[in-house]
Protein backbone atom coordinates (compact mmCIF):
# COMPACT_ATOMS: atom_id res chain seq x y z
CA UNK A 1 0.00 0.00 0.00
CA UNK A 2 2.73 2.18 1.15
CA UNK A 3 4.52 1.57 -2.29
CA UNK A 4 1.76 2.59 -4.11
CA UNK A 5 1.10 5.70 -2.44
CA UNK A 6 4.63 6.23 -3.05
CA UNK A 7 4.94 5.80 -6.48
CA UNK A 8 1.89 8.33 -6.95
CA UNK A 9 3.19 10.45 -5.13
CA UNK A 10 6.27 10.40 -7.10
CA UNK A 11 4.28 10.51 -10.31
CA UNK A 12 2.43 13.27 -9.20
CA UNK A 13 5.51 14.99 -8.49
CA UNK A 14 7.05 14.45 -11.37
CA UNK A 15 4.06 16.10 -13.04
CA UNK A 16 3.75 18.76 -11.69
CA UNK A 17 7.52 19.53 -12.06
CA UNK A 18 6.77 18.70 -15.61
CA UNK A 19 3.70 21.19 -15.83
CA UNK A 20 5.98 23.77 -13.73
CA UNK A 21 8.19 23.85 -16.52
CA UNK A 22 5.82 24.36 -19.48
CA UNK A 23 4.17 27.48 -17.76
CA UNK A 24 8.26 28.96 -17.49
CA UNK A 25 9.75 30.96 -20.13
CA UNK A 26 13.51 30.35 -21.38
CA UNK A 27 14.79 32.04 -19.10
CA UNK A 28 13.59 30.16 -16.06
CA UNK A 29 13.91 26.77 -17.42
CA UNK A 30 17.14 28.33 -18.36
CA UNK A 31 17.48 28.28 -14.43
CA UNK A 32 15.85 25.67 -13.33
CA UNK A 33 18.61 23.25 -15.73
CA UNK A 34 21.58 25.16 -13.70
CA UNK A 35 20.00 24.90 -10.51
CA UNK A 36 20.65 21.06 -11.18
CA UNK A 37 16.80 20.10 -12.57
CA UNK A 38 17.91 17.49 -15.33
CA UNK A 39 14.49 17.51 -16.96
CA UNK A 40 14.50 21.38 -17.73
CA UNK A 41 16.99 21.02 -20.52
CA UNK A 42 14.56 17.99 -21.58
CA UNK A 43 11.78 21.34 -21.61
CA UNK A 44 14.28 23.15 -23.73
CA UNK A 45 14.99 20.39 -25.98
CA UNK A 46 10.78 19.77 -27.07
CA UNK A 47 10.66 23.66 -27.12
CA UNK A 48 13.05 24.19 -29.81
CA UNK A 49 13.97 20.54 -31.81
CA UNK A 50 11.19 21.28 -34.34
CA UNK A 51 12.00 24.97 -34.92
CA UNK A 52 15.54 24.18 -34.82
CA UNK A 53 15.19 21.41 -37.29
CA UNK A 54 12.73 23.56 -40.15
CA UNK A 55 15.22 26.32 -39.95
CA UNK A 56 18.45 24.39 -40.13
CA UNK A 57 17.09 22.22 -42.93
CA UNK A 58 15.18 24.99 -45.38
CA UNK A 59 18.98 26.48 -44.64
CA UNK A 60 21.02 23.62 -45.81
CA UNK A 61 18.24 21.27 -47.63
CA UNK A 62 19.48 17.78 -46.32
CA UNK A 63 16.97 16.50 -44.01
CA UNK A 64 19.31 13.95 -42.54
CA UNK A 65 22.37 16.42 -41.85
CA UNK A 66 19.94 19.09 -40.13
CA UNK A 67 18.64 16.53 -37.63
CA UNK A 68 22.66 15.79 -36.84
CA UNK A 69 22.87 19.42 -36.34
CA UNK A 70 19.92 19.89 -34.43
CA UNK A 71 21.64 17.43 -31.87
CA UNK A 72 24.68 18.83 -32.07
CA UNK A 73 23.26 22.62 -31.54
CA UNK A 74 21.91 20.68 -27.95
CA UNK A 75 25.12 19.06 -27.28
CA UNK A 76 26.61 22.82 -27.30
CA UNK A 77 23.77 23.97 -25.69
CA UNK A 78 24.08 21.03 -22.64
CA UNK A 79 28.06 21.69 -22.46
CA UNK A 80 28.16 25.51 -22.56
CA UNK A 81 24.69 26.58 -21.21
CA UNK A 82 26.75 27.53 -17.59
CA UNK A 83 27.99 30.60 -19.82
CA UNK A 84 25.25 31.90 -21.60
CA UNK A 85 24.54 35.62 -20.65
CA UNK A 86 21.21 35.76 -18.72
CA UNK A 87 20.91 38.97 -19.63
CA UNK A 88 20.16 38.01 -23.32
CA UNK A 89 17.34 35.71 -25.00
CA UNK A 90 17.69 32.65 -24.71
CA UNK A 91 16.59 31.93 -28.41
CA UNK A 92 18.85 34.12 -30.06
CA UNK A 93 21.41 32.37 -28.48
CA UNK A 94 20.16 28.79 -29.32
CA UNK A 95 19.72 30.31 -33.23
CA UNK A 96 23.17 31.96 -33.44
CA UNK A 97 24.62 28.32 -32.91
CA UNK A 98 21.99 26.72 -34.78
CA UNK A 99 22.96 29.32 -37.84
CA UNK A 100 26.40 29.01 -37.59
CA UNK A 101 26.47 24.93 -37.81
CA UNK A 102 24.54 25.56 -40.97
CA UNK A 103 26.77 28.30 -42.29
CA UNK A 104 29.96 25.71 -41.47
CA UNK A 105 27.93 22.42 -43.16
CA UNK A 106 27.67 24.62 -46.68
CA UNK A 107 31.22 26.02 -46.42
CA UNK A 108 32.49 22.38 -45.59
CA UNK A 109 29.93 21.12 -48.85
CA UNK A 110 31.46 23.90 -50.94
CA UNK A 111 35.05 22.84 -50.10
CA UNK A 112 34.17 19.26 -50.41
CA UNK A 113 32.88 18.24 -54.22
CA UNK A 114 32.19 14.49 -53.02
CA UNK A 115 29.64 15.83 -49.98
CA UNK A 116 28.16 17.62 -51.94
CA UNK A 117 27.19 15.49 -54.66
CA UNK A 118 25.85 12.80 -52.51
CA UNK A 119 23.50 15.60 -50.91
CA UNK A 120 22.18 16.13 -54.48
CA UNK A 121 21.96 12.24 -54.85
CA UNK A 122 20.20 12.04 -51.41
CA UNK A 123 17.67 14.74 -52.28
CA UNK A 124 17.02 13.37 -55.55
CA UNK A 125 15.89 9.94 -53.95
CA UNK A 126 14.18 11.51 -51.42
CA UNK A 127 12.18 12.59 -54.88
CA UNK A 128 11.23 9.30 -55.73
CA UNK A 129 10.18 8.38 -52.21
CA UNK A 130 5.75 8.76 -51.58
CA UNK A 131 4.24 12.12 -50.37
CA UNK A 132 4.51 12.93 -47.10
CA UNK A 133 2.90 16.15 -46.11
CA UNK A 134 -0.40 16.30 -48.86
CA UNK A 135 -3.73 15.69 -47.61
CA UNK A 136 -4.41 12.31 -48.92
CA UNK A 137 -7.91 12.84 -49.07
CA UNK A 138 -7.65 15.55 -51.96
CA UNK A 139 -7.85 14.97 -55.66
CA UNK A 140 -5.32 13.78 -57.77
CA UNK A 141 -4.11 16.13 -59.82
CA UNK A 142 -4.41 18.77 -56.79
CA UNK A 143 -1.47 16.65 -54.83
CA UNK A 144 0.82 16.97 -57.65
CA UNK A 145 -0.10 20.58 -57.92
CA UNK A 146 0.56 21.15 -54.22
CA UNK A 147 3.49 19.01 -53.97
CA UNK A 148 5.16 20.57 -57.51
CA UNK A 149 4.80 24.13 -55.98
CA UNK A 150 5.94 22.80 -52.66
CA UNK A 151 8.92 21.78 -54.74
CA UNK A 152 9.34 24.98 -56.70
CA UNK A 153 9.30 26.85 -53.46
CA UNK A 154 12.02 24.65 -51.82
CA UNK A 155 14.35 24.80 -55.20
CA UNK A 156 13.48 28.85 -55.23
CA UNK A 157 14.96 29.05 -51.13
CA UNK A 158 17.65 26.71 -52.09
CA UNK A 159 19.03 28.93 -55.15
CA UNK A 160 19.13 32.08 -53.35
CA UNK A 161 22.35 33.12 -51.86
CA UNK A 162 23.25 31.45 -48.00
CA UNK A 163 23.61 35.17 -46.40
CA UNK A 164 20.58 35.75 -47.83
CA UNK A 165 18.93 32.51 -47.21
CA UNK A 166 19.53 32.73 -43.71
CA UNK A 167 18.05 35.86 -43.35
CA UNK A 168 14.78 35.09 -45.27
CA UNK A 169 14.29 32.16 -43.46
CA UNK A 170 15.02 33.57 -40.32
CA UNK A 171 12.49 36.72 -40.68
CA UNK A 172 10.03 34.45 -43.25
CA UNK A 173 9.57 30.84 -40.83
CA UNK A 174 10.91 31.97 -37.72
CA UNK A 175 9.67 35.00 -37.49
CA UNK A 176 12.42 36.69 -35.83
CA UNK A 177 12.72 40.19 -35.90
CA UNK A 178 14.94 42.77 -37.53
CA UNK A 179 17.03 43.28 -34.65
CA UNK A 180 17.38 39.63 -33.44
CA UNK A 181 18.42 38.43 -36.59
CA UNK A 182 21.07 41.00 -36.68
CA UNK A 183 22.40 39.57 -33.38
CA UNK A 184 21.90 35.88 -34.59
CA UNK A 185 23.50 36.69 -38.13
CA UNK A 186 26.10 39.06 -36.02
CA UNK A 187 25.49 41.76 -39.51
CA UNK A 188 24.28 45.63 -38.50
CA UNK A 189 20.42 46.31 -39.16
CA UNK A 190 21.12 47.48 -42.24
CA UNK A 191 22.43 44.49 -43.85
CA UNK A 192 19.98 42.35 -43.03
CA UNK A 193 17.57 44.71 -43.83
CA UNK A 194 18.76 45.07 -47.57
CA UNK A 195 19.87 40.85 -47.26
CA UNK A 196 16.11 40.38 -46.62
CA UNK A 197 14.72 42.69 -49.29
CA UNK A 198 17.28 41.23 -51.95
CA UNK A 199 16.00 37.57 -50.78
CA UNK A 200 12.09 38.27 -50.81
CA UNK A 201 12.04 40.46 -54.32
CA UNK A 202 13.92 37.28 -56.69
CA UNK A 203 12.02 35.01 -54.59
CA UNK A 204 8.61 36.29 -55.38
CA UNK A 205 9.77 36.84 -59.03
CA UNK A 206 10.69 32.94 -59.60
CA UNK A 207 7.32 32.32 -57.69
CA UNK A 208 4.80 34.60 -59.09
CA UNK A 209 4.13 32.55 -62.51
CA UNK A 210 3.65 29.48 -60.79
CA UNK A 211 0.92 31.19 -58.23
CA UNK A 212 -0.85 33.46 -60.88
CA UNK B 1 5.06 59.23 -52.99
CA UNK B 2 6.73 57.27 -55.98
CA UNK B 3 7.21 54.05 -56.85
CA UNK B 4 10.92 54.42 -56.14
CA UNK B 5 9.78 55.46 -52.68
CA UNK B 6 7.16 53.21 -52.41
CA UNK B 7 9.93 50.58 -53.29
CA UNK B 8 12.18 51.74 -50.50
CA UNK B 9 9.71 51.18 -48.10
CA UNK B 10 8.19 47.98 -48.93
CA UNK B 11 10.02 45.66 -46.43
CA UNK B 12 8.69 47.67 -43.63
CA UNK B 13 5.19 47.83 -45.04
CA UNK B 14 4.77 44.39 -45.61
CA UNK B 15 6.45 43.84 -42.13
CA UNK B 16 4.20 46.24 -40.56
CA UNK B 17 7.10 48.69 -39.07
CA UNK B 18 5.66 51.35 -40.72
CA UNK B 19 4.61 54.60 -39.01
CA UNK B 20 0.99 55.51 -39.44
CA UNK B 21 1.28 58.26 -41.62
CA UNK B 22 4.09 56.64 -43.96
CA UNK B 23 1.80 53.51 -43.52
CA UNK B 24 -1.43 55.55 -44.88
CA UNK B 25 1.05 57.38 -47.50
CA UNK B 26 1.80 53.48 -49.41
CA UNK B 27 -1.81 52.48 -48.95
CA UNK B 28 -2.66 55.68 -51.21
CA UNK B 29 0.16 54.97 -53.83
CA UNK B 30 -1.13 51.84 -54.50
CA UNK B 31 -4.22 52.85 -54.90
CA UNK B 32 -3.10 55.37 -57.28
CA UNK B 33 -0.27 52.85 -58.56
CA UNK B 34 -1.56 49.72 -60.62
CA UNK B 35 2.14 48.56 -60.92
CA UNK B 36 3.10 48.91 -57.44
CA UNK B 37 0.03 46.94 -56.27
CA UNK B 38 0.91 44.07 -58.24
CA UNK B 39 4.29 44.29 -56.82
CA UNK B 40 2.76 44.86 -53.68
CA UNK B 41 0.67 41.40 -54.02
CA UNK B 42 3.39 39.42 -55.88
CA UNK B 43 5.72 39.45 -52.83
CA UNK B 44 2.88 38.75 -50.04
CA UNK B 45 1.70 35.77 -51.87
CA UNK B 46 5.01 34.24 -52.55
CA UNK B 47 5.89 34.42 -48.70
CA UNK B 48 2.26 33.21 -47.45
CA UNK B 49 3.37 29.96 -49.53
CA UNK B 50 6.96 29.93 -48.21
CA UNK B 51 5.45 30.66 -44.75
CA UNK B 52 2.82 27.90 -45.47
CA UNK B 53 5.58 25.31 -46.05
CA UNK B 54 4.80 21.75 -44.11
CA UNK B 55 6.95 22.17 -41.05
CA UNK B 56 9.12 18.92 -40.94
CA UNK B 57 9.13 16.92 -37.56
CA UNK B 58 12.17 15.22 -35.81
CA UNK B 59 12.38 11.41 -36.64
CA UNK B 60 11.56 8.83 -34.47
CA UNK B 61 14.89 8.14 -33.08
CA UNK B 62 15.81 11.74 -32.35
CA UNK B 63 15.19 11.43 -28.92
CA UNK B 64 16.77 8.40 -28.28
CA UNK B 65 20.07 9.14 -29.96
CA UNK B 66 20.07 12.71 -28.36
CA UNK B 67 20.04 11.06 -25.39
CA UNK B 68 22.45 8.46 -25.79
CA UNK B 69 24.71 11.35 -27.01
CA UNK B 70 23.35 13.73 -23.49
CA UNK B 71 24.97 10.85 -21.77
CA UNK B 72 27.80 10.12 -23.60
CA UNK B 73 28.43 14.12 -22.77
CA UNK B 74 27.71 13.85 -19.42
CA UNK B 75 29.97 10.83 -18.83
CA UNK B 76 32.91 13.40 -20.95
CA UNK B 77 31.68 15.68 -18.35
CA UNK B 78 32.23 13.38 -14.92
CA UNK B 79 35.64 11.78 -16.29
CA UNK B 80 37.01 15.52 -16.68
CA UNK B 81 36.14 16.86 -13.46
CA UNK B 82 37.09 13.57 -11.75
CA UNK B 83 40.46 13.98 -13.57
CA UNK B 84 40.81 17.45 -12.41
CA UNK B 85 39.79 16.64 -9.27
CA UNK B 86 42.34 13.44 -8.80
CA UNK B 87 45.26 16.76 -10.00
CA UNK B 88 44.14 18.58 -7.53
CA UNK B 89 44.46 16.26 -5.12
CA UNK B 90 47.85 15.22 -6.30
CA UNK B 91 48.97 18.24 -6.12
CA UNK B 92 48.04 19.32 -3.22
CA UNK B 93 49.59 15.81 -1.68
CA UNK B 94 52.85 17.40 -3.60
CA UNK B 95 52.71 21.12 -2.06
CA UNK B 96 52.03 19.71 1.68
CA UNK B 97 55.07 17.18 1.65
CA UNK B 98 57.12 20.65 0.28
CA UNK B 99 55.80 22.15 2.97
CA UNK B 100 56.54 19.81 5.92
CA UNK B 101 59.89 18.65 4.66
CA UNK B 102 60.95 22.41 4.48
CA UNK B 103 59.31 23.26 7.95
CA UNK B 104 61.16 20.07 9.36
CA UNK B 105 64.49 20.97 7.87
CA UNK B 106 64.28 24.53 9.61
CA UNK B 107 63.26 23.00 12.91
CA UNK B 108 66.49 21.08 12.28
CA UNK B 109 68.58 24.03 11.78
CA UNK B 110 67.04 25.84 14.64
CA UNK B 111 67.78 23.04 17.41
CA UNK B 112 71.33 21.57 16.06
CA UNK B 113 74.39 22.70 17.14
CA UNK B 114 75.55 25.60 14.98
CA UNK B 115 78.13 24.15 12.59
CA UNK B 116 82.01 25.72 12.30
CA UNK B 117 81.62 28.30 10.01
CA UNK B 118 83.78 27.86 6.46
CA UNK B 119 84.85 30.24 4.35
CA UNK B 120 84.28 29.86 0.91
CA UNK B 121 87.63 29.78 -1.01
CA UNK B 122 89.04 33.23 -2.12
CA UNK B 123 91.08 33.19 -5.69
CA UNK B 124 92.76 36.09 -5.66
CA UNK B 125 94.30 37.18 -9.05
CA UNK B 126 97.14 39.99 -8.95
CA UNK B 127 95.91 43.13 -11.37
CA UNK B 128 97.49 43.34 -14.62
CA UNK B 129 99.49 46.36 -14.32
CA UNK B 130 98.58 48.97 -17.06
CA UNK B 131 102.41 49.49 -18.78
CA UNK B 132 103.51 53.02 -20.41
CA UNK B 133 102.72 53.18 -23.49
CA UNK B 134 106.00 55.48 -24.76
CA UNK B 135 104.52 56.18 -28.28
CA UNK B 136 101.64 58.45 -25.94
CA UNK B 137 104.61 59.71 -24.67
CA UNK B 138 106.38 60.31 -27.37
CA UNK B 139 103.34 61.52 -29.71
CA UNK B 140 102.47 64.64 -27.33
CA UNK B 141 106.21 65.82 -26.85
CA UNK B 142 106.81 65.55 -30.63
CA UNK B 143 103.39 68.06 -31.16
CA UNK B 144 104.86 70.19 -29.16
CA UNK B 145 102.50 70.13 -26.24
CA UNK B 146 104.05 70.44 -23.17
CA UNK B 147 105.19 68.22 -20.93
CA UNK B 148 102.67 67.85 -18.58
CA UNK B 149 100.87 64.79 -20.37
CA UNK B 150 104.40 62.88 -19.94
CA UNK B 151 103.95 64.08 -16.44
CA UNK B 152 101.05 62.57 -15.34
CA UNK B 153 101.44 59.33 -17.05
CA UNK B 154 104.72 59.11 -14.89
CA UNK B 155 102.25 59.63 -12.32
CA UNK B 156 100.20 56.66 -12.79
CA UNK B 157 103.55 54.49 -13.66
CA UNK B 158 103.71 51.49 -11.33
CA UNK B 159 106.34 51.72 -8.25
CA UNK B 160 108.97 49.84 -10.56
CA UNK B 161 108.88 53.08 -12.90
CA UNK B 162 110.04 55.10 -9.74
CA UNK B 163 112.78 53.05 -9.38
CA UNK B 164 114.39 53.70 -12.93
CA UNK B 165 115.28 57.44 -11.17
CA UNK B 166 113.49 59.27 -12.97
CA UNK B 167 112.69 62.29 -11.18
CA UNK B 168 109.22 64.42 -11.51
CA UNK B 169 111.00 67.15 -11.21
CA UNK B 170 113.13 67.24 -13.96
CA UNK B 171 110.52 67.04 -16.25
CA UNK B 172 109.23 70.24 -15.45
CA UNK B 173 112.41 72.50 -15.29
Amino acid sequence: MADIVRKHVVSVEGQTVRERLQAMDDSAVVTEFLGGEERAFSELVTRYQTRLLNFIYRTIGDREKAEDLVQEVFIRVYRHLHRFDRSKKFSTWVYTIASNLAKNELRNRSRNPLVLFQTVQKNFQDEDRPLQFEDTTSRPDDMYRKRHLREIVEETVAKLPEHHRNVFVLRELEGKSYEEIAEITECNLGTVKSRLNRARNPFAEIIAPYVD
Amino acid sequence: MDCREFCDQHLAFVDDTLAGIELVRMQRHMAECESCAKHDAKIRRALLLFRNLPSIEPSANFSHRLEARLKECQTEQLVHSQRNLRLGAIAATLASAIMLGYISMTLHNQTGVAPDLVMPPVVATIPESESLTPSAMMTSVSAGLTIWPAALFAEQVPVRFAHSQLELTNYTR
